[in-house]
């Protein structure tokens, strides 16, 4: 049973079936195979149920605010405020770029959103300043991937859905881990750029005057990350609330910035919904699937076999990092998790592992994911707003924060706390 | 043909606007019901209800304008490398299961509907809303996804008949990365044309 409900699903993805209709004919298929009821009469209740979850609300809020933030030009402002803070380290503006990727993260729930965002605002400045391009473009795209990190995340709904665990916690666990992620990239860079030199670009130099002139920049991201991060930590609002009072907050942004037409409006409810419908058609076909595993005891048959395998927890954990390694070179993340993460949360969290830091493993794996050949969206992102040279150059400059992220992994399991910390506080 | 196919264009994006405006009208009220639950301990009482009602019906209403977007993920990986006919042919299997799967859906939803006119169910909130008002609105989304993508997979099957393969892999083949990049970026530079103009 394992094997063919692998071999269909594989089957079906591999043949380009689009991953909502290939979710939902693999539930179909297991129904009718191995189900002695008729599974299929439920999946108009089902259907319906998973349409109108309070909790998916939270989803078209956060593409509708990213799609405002994008057209508000507060990532530019914010990109030149934070370029006359940190250049002066070996490194320079790549140090603004992973700066600016962390703190746009944290008003968008999307790694694609961030990577376009920042790198439109940064790509200029590569040849101005005389940098090692494949390094810069790296540092954008694998910076651009804290956007599901660190918090709002729209992969963390996601995932908090499909486990049924505390959204509002998992948010709260990815902090650390990203503002640590971040670090790390900015070391790496470090590193990087004080054994070749050469790489590093000319440094800048601000005066202190011109630093604070530029502080008001950051105040429009720092108000809607108040407005969603803080109203959820007070806990004054639910996650899906604290992603209404964000749409709200970034629309009254861009009212300042004179940038709120109904034109606008029109583009980003557009784009929005678009977005929308097709995260939720692949999350209805999902939730079928996995009524249908569960019920046909796939799940228990799984989880059985995993443990005759008698692994180690820590044999456990680096095979479930590999599989997800290498799943992610090939696969879109969205769907990797939807497909996997029903199966493969149960038996981690039969093993002990506590579902709030596996919830931020995941997160950090489909971020490696994202910048993996061959299919990495953010390499291809990048590589698009460039406009120019070979992919290649991006996938190498990229390369290092693979090594990175594979370190912050390796730090999540040593230190547990690094997710655990802020919402044991949060909960008391 | 093509003439129809516009119209049908020009009503997925009546119909996005529709499911948008729920959306934002959603957030709206949510908003308000955080801040009045706040600060004057008092509540609009089922604005998760009418939100997670905007959300079924918002999204279901948007499907068909994200299928002729063509938004639907695809894993693609394998079928990249296929010969163009070979994909042709992959692209009108995935529309068919895509479309006869949600046409499922739509099917049993109207079962589901059916059931709660028999029973005259009301939510269990406050407001007490017949059930049917919003599973109708809902259905009426999904009806309208399946008639739109039978009516894009007949038009793709008219251009491969009329040897026009190249227009219907415009219509029904994945985007490739460069595409979806190539618009992305046309936004993002449209936008910083007209900042710097603005300025």
């Amino acid at each position: 049973m394992i094997w063919t409900a692998v071999g269909v699903l594989l089957l079906v993805l591999a043949l380009a079936v689009p991953v909502a209709a290939g979710l939902g004919v693999l539930g179909l298929a297991l129904s009718e195979m191995y189900s002695k009821l008729p599974l299929t009469l439920a999946i108009g209740e089902m259907s319906w149920a998973t349409s109108n979850n309070f909790l998916l609300v939270a989803i078209p809020f956060f593409v509708l605010l990213g799609e405002i933030l994008l057209r508000s030009g507060i990532a530019e402002r914010m990109y030149n405020a934070l370029v006359l803070w940190v250049p002066w380290l070996p490194g320079g503006l790549m140090h603004s770029n992973i700066a600016s990727c962390a703190m746009f993260a944290s008003t968008s729930g999307s790694s694609v959103a961030t990577a376009a965002t920042i790198g439109t605002v940064a790509m200029g400045e590569i040849r101005k300043h005389g940098y090692s391009e494949r390094l810069f473009l790296g540092t954008i795209a694998a910076g651009g991937t804290l956007g599901i990190l660190i918090p709002p995340s729209i992969n963390m709904i996601v995932y908090g859905v499909l486990t049924d665990s505390s959204i509002p916690k998992l948010y709260l666990a990815g902090i650390i881990p990203g503002l640590v992620l971040a670090i790390l990239f900015s070391l790496t860079i470090l590193v990087i750029c004080l054994i070749w030199p050469q790489l590093g670009g000319r440094r800048t130099h601000a005066t202190w005057a011109q630093r604070i002139q530029a502080l008001p920049d950051l105040l429009p991201p720092l108000v809607i990350f108040l407005a969603v991060i803080g109203s959820i930590y007070a806990g004054w609002a639910t996650a899906t609330e604290s992603a209404a009072l964000g749409v709200i907050a970034a629309l009254v942004v861009a009212a300042l910035r004179r940038r709120l037409t109904l034109r606008m409006l029109g583009h980003a409810l557009e784009g929005t919904m678009r977005t929308s419908a097709m995260i939720m058609a692949i999350l209805i076909a999902a939730y079928f699937l996995n009524f249908v595993i569960t019920s046909i005891g796939l799940t228990t048959q799984v989880n059985r076999y995993v443990t005759q395998l008698g692994l180690t927890p820590a044999q456990l954990f680096v095979t479930v990092v590999l599989f997800y390694l290498v799943l992610g070179m090939f696969m879109e993340t969205l769907s990797m998790m939807v497909a996997t993460v029903p199966i493969i949360a149960p038996i981690m969290i039969k093993a002990g592992f506590d579902p709030i830091w596996f919830g931020v493993l995941i997160v950090i794996l489909l971020e490696t994911a994202m910048i993996t050949p061959p299919v990495g969206i953010n390499l291809y992102v990048v590589q698009g707003l460039r406009e120019r040279g070979r992919i290649d150059d991006v996938i190498i400059g990229a390369a290092p924060f693979v090594l990175t992220m594979l370190l912050m992994i390796a730090a999540l399991w040593y230190w547990p706390a690094l997710a655990l910390w802020i919402p044991s506080l949060a909960s008391r | 043909m093509h003439a129809l196919m516009r119209g049908v264009l020009q009503v997925t994006r009546w119909s996005t606007w529709f499911g948008g405006a729920l959306i934002l009208l959603a957030a709206f009220l949510i908003g308000v019901d955080v801040v009045l639950r706040k600060f004057f301990s008092t509540s609009i009482g089922g604005a998760d209800e009418l939100a997670g009602y905007a959300l079924a019906i918002g999204t279901a209403w948007s499907l068909a304008a994200a299928l002729l977007a063509r938004a639907h993920i695809r894993i693609d990986s394998l079928y990249a490398l296929l010969p163009l006919r070979l994909r042709l042919l992959l692209d009108f299997v995935g529309l068919a299961l895509f479309i006869g799967f949600f046409g499922l859906i739509a099917r049993h939803g109207w079962n589901v509907l059916l059931q709660s006119w028999q029973s005259g169910s009301r939510s269990q909130s406050a407001l007490q809303i017949p059930t049917v008002i919003p599973q109708a609105l809902w259905i009426l989304g999904l009806a309208l996804f399946v008639i739109i993508g039978v009516l894009l997979f007949v038009h793709a099957l008219g251009l491969v008949l009329r040897g026009r393969s190249g227009e219907a892999t415009r219509a029904i083949s994945t985007r490739s990365a460069q595409e979806d990049v190539a618009e992305e970026v046309r936004d993002v530079k449209a936008r910083r044309s007209r900042e710097s103009d603005a300025r």
